[in-house]
């Protein structure tokens, strides 16, 4: 008897080919056979018009710190996500010594926007070492996860505050390359870098201060393992891009390992941008290096209050300062005071066409709920004020409790975007799950591939998303048995509608640690997830307290030391 | 396909240890006046000259260039 059958299925293998009508069987983890199965499952799934895929993967997210209290990684896993790559851009929360901890996560609240007191009060800080980090997120993992090891932590553990001044010495490059290593060893998927972001301080990020040779002689161990490097490019421009891709083809084909960049975006600015940049990928590949693009599915749509920086506001230095480093009452006391805010209403002046379009999401009074739904410029308009002043105004009389939306703010070209989805040397991924959790919902990128570019625009074949989102991912990433429905492969499987699947409307909840909120999309049409062959979650049940969640690739054993320092 | 059949880019560089806008002016444009080779440089690579300079006391000092940087050595291609 198997442990599970799913019956009647529309089996979508990963692989690419056509679709096909089959039983699925499952023994313990793996996929045990495919075909007509007489024989009885202990558990039984009817899939009657449902598409069964493998499992989606998604290549760039930062659950580092929620998978510490949450380790279904909510709600991706909902939403077909059985595995999640943490650690993206030069950031992972290990190896982490405990004096540089409030210095990372600063630099976590700068870069991806998460809550500093949903890390006060929902981390437990009880590892230093990847691989204990490693140990503390499998308790209860649910979901698969492949972990990055981020350079600018591993130039923090080996030279401390030096990492954010200057280069480092051989003796400290040989010293980071055994600290990859062991990273490695406990599980890390790769390494991840970043050539853009800045700290808490606005200062470059550790990673930023490493030379050419110090990113080679760190590629030089990945090539070791024949693991992958991530990196964070100069996306804004179009020549810089290249040149980084210049420098990652080098590094592919002098180590022979893959990388992969992200994100790369359309815009109605750069729309010869991307078709230079995809010109050279496919230069590159021709050569045999391996330099793969990360393109999201998503248009661009930015939520803020000015309570948290956002990005919306980083090419406003006044804006964004007084947003990073305010307090509310300092902020609100910015607003109301005559000189500044004349000084910010002046310098908001070059997104004069885009207030107006902006539209009030969420505010907390009474008085102003009439305003909701409605755009910034309409509510002017009532008020007999300008955008930017509706803005500042509602702000003050919110205490800064009023949200805004920035809908469509790029990345929005259905025939580019659908172009670049589905071509062949493009990544699909680039979510940022877990992050900018006050700007934008994450969650459902996967879904609105099969409803918008597969059913309403036909840009590709439902064979053809799966496959990026699955088997694609697990070759780039070098993920062994996993991205397809075969036998003898580990059984991570949705079952969806594909008349159905989408993302849900974005709704903001109140879930993080520390009575913090985020912007949340549900699953829709995404009827059963499994994990490891365990179900983990349907859309009758919800989240199965049973957790199978595995560290991949996750070698090794729990090693105690870091090499030291 | 071999490197030298890689289609034009514009030339960039990685920089080398301390370096500096006259370092690289002139190690890369040499034959031009330190003046001109630097202003040319920082008007081609305004992601580095319009960035704020190292916080006060840094290594870095008031050089804007980072380690990691990528530094084009020519202005941008005319588009074909």
């Amino acid at each position: 008897m198997y442990d599970l059958v799913i019956r009647n299925g529309r089996v979508v293998d990963g692989s690419g080919m056509p679709a096909y009508n089959a039983d699925i069987a499952l023994s313990g983890n793996r996929i045990a056979k495919i075909g007509r199965i007489s024989e009885k499952g202990r558990k039984e799934i009817d899939a009657e018009g449902k598409v069964v895929s493998p499992g989606f993967i998604d290549p760039h997210t930062h659950f580092d710190a929620q998978l510490l209290w949450d380790g279904y990684a909510k709600p991706a896993l909902s939403h077909g996500v059985t595995t999640i790559v943490p650690g993206n851009c030069s950031l992972s929360l290990a190896p982490l010594r405990a004096e540089y901890r409030t210095k990372l996560v600063g630099m976590f609240n700068q870069i991806e926007e998460m809550p500093l007191k949903a890390f006060k009060e929902g981390v437990v800080w009880d590892w230093e070492t990847f691989s204990e980090y490693i140990t503390r997120i499998r308790k209860g993992l649910a979901i698969n996860v492949a972990p990055l090891v981020g350079h600018s932590v591993i130039r923090l553990w080996v030279m401390g505050d030096a990492a954010m001044e200057r280069t480092a010495t051989a003796e400290e490059i040989t010293a980071m390359q055994g600290v990859l290593r062991e990273c490695l060893d406990a599980g890390a998927i790769g390494l991840s870098t970043s050539y853009v972001d800045m700290d808490e301080k606005l200062q470059p990020v550790p990673s930023r201060y490493a030379d050419a040779g110090e990113v080679e002689a760190l590629a030089s161990v990945l090539g070791e393992y024949g693991r992958i490097l991530q990196i964070v490019p100069e996306f804004y421009d179009a020549d810089l891009t290249i040149a980084r891709l210049d420098q990652l083809a080098e590094i592919s084909l002098k180590y022979a390992i893959p990388t992969t960049f992200s994100p790369l975006f359309v815009n109605a600015d750069n729309v010869d941008a991307i078709d230079r940049v995809m010109r050279r990928v496919d230069e590159q590949f021709a050569r045999g290096a391996r330099v793969w693009p990360q393109v999201q599915t998503r248009p661009i749509d930015i939520s803020f209050c000015f309570a948290v920086p956002s990005l919306l506001f980083i090419r406003l230095p006044g804006w964004y300062r007084i947003m990073r480093f305010g307090t509310p009452d300092q902020i609100v006391a910015a607003f109301k005071d005559p000189a500044t805010r004349e000084k910010l209403v002046a310098e908001s002046a070059v997104y004069n066409a885009l207030w107006p379009n902006l539209r009030l999401r969420l505010v907390q009074t009474q008085t102003n709920q009439k305003y909701v739904g409605m755009t910034v410029g309409e509510i002017a308009a009532a008020r007999g004020t300008t955008p930017i002043d509706v803005m500042i105004d509602l702000s003050i009389e919110e205490h800064l409790d009023a949200h805004f939306l920035a809908a469509d703010m790029g990345h929005n070209s259905d025939e580019r975007v659908g172009a670049l989805l589905k071509h062949p040397r493009v990544h699909i991924g680039a979510s940022d799950g877990g992050a900018h959790i006050l700007s934008f919902s994450t969650y459902g990128d996967t879904g609105f591939l099969f409803a918008h570019y597969v059913r309403e625009l036909n840009a590709m074949s439902i064979e053809s998303a799966v496959k990026k989102i699955t088997s694609e991912t697990a070759a780039i990433w070098g993920i062994p048995d996993r991205g397809l429905l075969q036998q003898g492969y580990i059984a991570d499987i949705v079952i969806f509608d594909p008349q159905t699947i989408n993302r849900g409307e974005e709704k903001y909840v109140q879930d993080v640690p520390g009575d913090g909120s985020r912007y949340v999309r549900d699953a829709m049409g995404v009827d059963t997830v499994i994990v490891s062959g365990g179900v983990a979650w349907t859309a009758v049940a919800g989240y199965n307290a049973e957790t199978r969640g595995e560290v991949l690739p996750g070698q090794t054993q729990d090693a105690r030391q870091m090499v030291p320092a | 396909m071999p490197a030298g059949e890689l289609s034009q880019v514009r030339k960039s560089i990685l920089p080398q240890h301390g370096d500096t806008w006259q370092s690289i002016a002139a190690r890369m444009l040499a034959g031009v006046a330190e003046a001109e080779a630097v202003s040319k440089l920082q008007s081609w690579n305004l992601h580095v000259f319009m960035r704020a300079s190292g916080a006060a006391g840094s290594v870095r000092g008031n050089n804007p260039i980072l380690p990691s940087d990528v530094i084009f050595i020519e202005p941008p291609l005319a588009k074909s």
